[in-house]
Formats: C-alpha cells, structure tokens, sequence
C-alpha cells in the first residue's frame, strides 16, 4: 500500500497557553491516534536548529531563519500508510493536531 | 470522578499533580521569591512532553522524564539569567545533585513530599488573604492554570490573576519562606492550611452535574492536599478528621443525581452507588483521628457522615445521635447552614412543628436571604405537616433564588408534591 507523509506544522506559542490537565489531555489524544493501525511512523524534530543551507554566488552557505512568513513551524511527521492520496486525506481529518490549530500538510512518497 | 477515556495512557491529573509537585520542588531550591521561574520550567517540561511524547513514544517512567526535563531546563535558566546573584553555582550544583538520585529512590520520594508540604503551607500561610490563598494553592500546589480557577470558581479569569499577583506580593513582602513553621505558628498555618482545603473541597461539592467538571476536581485536589498533611509528621487529629469528611462526603458524589441528572436527597440515595473505596477512606481516617483530646468542628462533621455511611439504609440511620451530633457542632459553630442541617435532625428525632421553630430565627438571615436552601427546608417541614398551601409558597420563592438546574428542577417537583390531589 502506498505511504503518505503528514507534516505537522504548528504554531509553538499556541500551546504555551494550556494547562497541564489540558496538556495531558492532548498528548492522550495524540498519541490515541498514533495506535491507528495505518501508523509506519513518526519523528518529531528538534525545536532549536534553526539555519537553512542555499548557493549564494555559486557558494552554499547557512542562514538563519525564519523560512517563511508565518509563525508556524514544521514540527514532526507521521508516515501512514492508505489506499489512494483520498483515503490518506481522509485518514487525516480526524487528526488531534487540527483541533489544537495546527495544519497538516498531506504528501505522497514514491515507491522505488 | 472524572471519565477516564479507555485510550488513556497516563493516570488521571498525572500532569496537574506532578506540576505541584516539581513546582514545590524546584521552589525550594531556587527559593520562594522565584515562583515564577518554578512555575515557567515546570511549563516548558509539560510542553516538551507535549511536543515529543505523540512522536517518539511515552518514555518508560513519564513522571521521571519530566522532572528531569524540568530540572535541566531550570539549570539553564539560572545560568542563563544569573538570577539568584552569587549563589547561581550552588543552586545549579544543588538541582545537579538531585538529577543524579534516582528517580525511585525513597529518600528522592520523601524528599518530594517534604518539598510539597512545604509549599502547600506557603500557600496557605495566614498572612495571605483567604481568597488569594485559595487561588494560590490550586495554581501552585494543585497545577490548575487561571483559566481553570476561573472556570472552577465562576469568576473571571482577571479576577483570579489579580489575587494571584495579591499573593505573590505578600510571599516577598512579608519574606514568606519555604521552611516548616515551628511551635504555635505551626498550629496557625495548619488551620489555615485545613480551611483552604475545606473551602476548595466544598466549591467542588456545590457543583452538579451539567456543570463544568472542572468544579469537582476541586474535590479531588483538596483531598489531594489534605492527605499530604495527613501522612506527614505533622498530622494532628484534625487533619485525618477532614480527609474523613471530605472522603464519605465524596463517596456520596455518584448517588447524589440519577440517570437522568436529577438531584436525589441523602435520604433517597441508591446506597449502592457509594463509593467503597472512599468510604473505607473514610473510615481509615476517621479512626485515626479519635485520638488525643482535642474536638475539632472536623471531628463533628466527621462523626455524622460516618453515623450516615454505618447505617445500610435510610431506617437504619441512629438520628438521635445526629441530632446530638448536630447540637454539639452548633455549639461550636452557630451558622445557619448547621442551623438548617440540625433542623432535618430534629424534623426526625422531635418532629417537623419543633424543627419549624428551630429555623424561624433564620428567617431574616443575611448570609441565607438570598439563597434557596433555607426556604427549600421551610418547605419540606410544611409539607410534612400537610400545610401545602404555605409550602408551596416556599418552595415558589426559592425558585426565586440562586441555585443550579438540578436545584431548580428538584424545587419544581417538590412544588408539584403541594398541589392537591
């Protein structure tokens, strides 16, 4: 069955309003939703690298950020797996990390 | 008492406890007037478990993880803002220290609880105002944010944030510490410390269901807090006479409303649905609080739920002993809600015509004009003495009162049982 990647991007400052029993609460919810039997996988990123590599000139050198505009950043992955790029949409749309304003963007990986 | 979802992995409030917890931790070594910085780390751990734990899994022991998370992140702010003056070094060495002790070791356990009761008696120390002490020891001892308290207390939230900063100015005013009050002022701060407790146990129990569940965890956490006191060296038979009442009032929770939601009165209660657990709670400490010569209010109450969970059924209750009871709370505390409690004895013991009476000097009370209990009780005993009519008109001026949808509707039947016919 193909894989999907779900890139979580969130914005940090939102979650530095809620309380531990709120914080329990979500981290349950995530992590319910990790037991679905179509998981592969999942990677959360560190929070503090923060440069980005291009050619200047002809020459690659490192940045620092911002990337982009908004204040979300990418803050893990999933890999699910799904019949088609529908079902793995469909798949996502009950996804705790909507409900706490994350986004989530949904991507097909290539099979070999 | 709250619905646990089956999926959970984590025990019910693990976050809002261990918060208190690593707060009180953290507080000691870094000293009270760095609550905050407590507080912040305490946040940034819980976050960091938030943001990790959904991906890379729940770590073998979560409490562990999170103190050593919350630990780290202290050491670097302290460095990082060199906030303590000169003592930065023996602070870091200090938290350093307790990151190598395992996180099971007993000593670490005691040391925890220690810590915690330390705290617990900051909060609660007198000379901060009752309401301020109140919001302080839920927030920094119970991990409940302002929104929360706000939401458990039915106020709003700018409120609860001013009493907060009310009673972080008195700790550096008046240089409150973290250490163990000794000799009489002990006994003042665990007074103190018991009627916080008290007050936020009885907030919890005055809500019904409908309302925010967050209303009842208040009675979770003063229990909480009232059996750290209880297991530790300072315990006086007071204290277990408190968690005794807070233990048999909350095993009645579950029997206080039906499927439906509607209020059932002690004596109509489905005794099966009481909560075993909490009543041999109860029990335990009520036992462990008959001892020593001392009479607390606590020890009163204490003795009238337990003469209610003794008996198996409304028949079998020993009223004469309640009513004794009753009279001898009243003594020690002639307020009109155990004025209204005693008159329910008497209506048993004596008759409905003598418990009349005994309410009649409430009438005009000020802490009760504008609350529907005293009337609801007027009412009762007029029923009981087949004077509808004037019942009737009781239980149609409570419903002119403050009270819950499940008070409101139990008025209305109560009303309907005066029609005639």
């Amino acid at each position: 069955m193909p894989n999907y990647l779900l890139l979580l991007y969130e914005d940090p400052s939102g979650w530095q309003k809620l309380s531990p029993e709120e914080m329990q609460n979500a981290i349950e919810k995530y992590m319910a939703w990790t037991k679905k039997p179509f998981m592969v996988d999942s990677k959360r990123l560190a929070p503090n690298v923060g440069r980005v590599i291009r050619s200047q000139g002809g020459k690659p050198r490192a940045t620092d950020g911002p990337y982009s505009e908004t204040k979300e950043i990418l803050g893990g992955f999933y890999a699910i797996e799904a019949a088609d790029y529908d079902e793995a949409v469909q798949r996502t749309l009950d996804h705790p990390h909507l409900e706490y304003g994350g986004t989530i963007e949904v991507r097909e990986i290539y099979r070999r | 008492m709250s619905p646990t979802p089956d999926t959970s992995v984590l025990l019910d409030h693990l976050f809002r406890h261990e918060a208190g917890r690593m707060v009180a931790h953290l507080a000691r070594i870094l000293g009270p007037a760095h609550l905050d910085l407590a507080e912040e780390t305490v946040q940034e751990a819980m976050l960091k478990a938030l943001q990790t734990w959904p991906y890379q899994g729940l770590p073998e022991n979560p409490s562990a993880w999170l103190f050593r998370v919350a630990q780290n992140s202290a050491i670097d702010a302290v460095r990082r803002n060199r906030l303590i003056g000169q003592k930065t070094d023996a602070v870091v060495a200090e938290i350093h220290r307790s990151t190598k002790i395992e996180f099971a070791d007993p000593d670490f356990e005691e040391q925890l609880r220690d810590d915690e009761l330390r705290l617990i008696f900051m909060c609660c120390h007198p000379a901060i105002p009752r309401d301020a002490r109140v919001a302080l020891s839920l927030k920094i001892a119970g991990g409940f944010s302002v929104r929360e308290i706000a939401r458990a207390f039915l106020m709003d939230e700018q409120t609860i944030a001013q009493r907060l900063v009310r009673a972080k100015r008195q700790i550096r005013d008046q240089a409150l510490t973290l250490e163990m009050p000794k000799g009489p002022e002990l006994q003042k701060c665990l007074d103190s410390a018991l009627e916080v407790v008290y007050f936020i146990f009885n907030e919890g129990y005055t809500a019904h269901e409908g309302e925010d569940l967050i209303r009842q965890d208040l009675c979770v956490e003063a229990l909480r807090l009232a059996q750290r006191i209880a297991f530790s060296s300072i315990a006086t038979p007071a204290v277990h006479a408190l968690v005794a009442v807070m233990a048999f009032h909350a095993a009645r929770l579950p029997a206080r409303t039906d499927e439906a939601g509607e209020l059932i009165l002690l004596e109509d209660q489905d005794r099966s649905r009481w909560d075993q657990r909490l009543i041999a709670m109860g029990f335990h400490h009520f036992d462990r609080s008959i001892c020593g010569d001392q009479v607390s209010e606590y020890h009163v109450q204490a003795a009238i739920a337990a003469t209610h969970a003794r008996a198996d059924s409304m028949e079998s209750i020993h009223w004469p002993i309640i009513l004794e009871l009753y009279d001898q709370l009243f003594a020690m505390n002639a307020s009109p809600i155990v004025a209204l409690n005693r008159a329910v004895a008497i209506a048993k013991v004596r008759g409905a015509e003598e418990a009349l009476a005994a309410i009649v000097p409430l009438e005009n009370d000020p802490k009760l004009r504008d609350y529907y209990l005293y009337l609801a009780v007027r009412g009762h005993l007029l029923l009981a003495l087949d004077r509808h009519a004037d019942a009737a008109d009781c239980f149609r001026n409570a419903l002119q009162r403050r009270c819950s949808d499940p008070e409101r509707r139990f008025l209305l039947r109560k009303l309907s049982e005066c029609e005639p016919g």
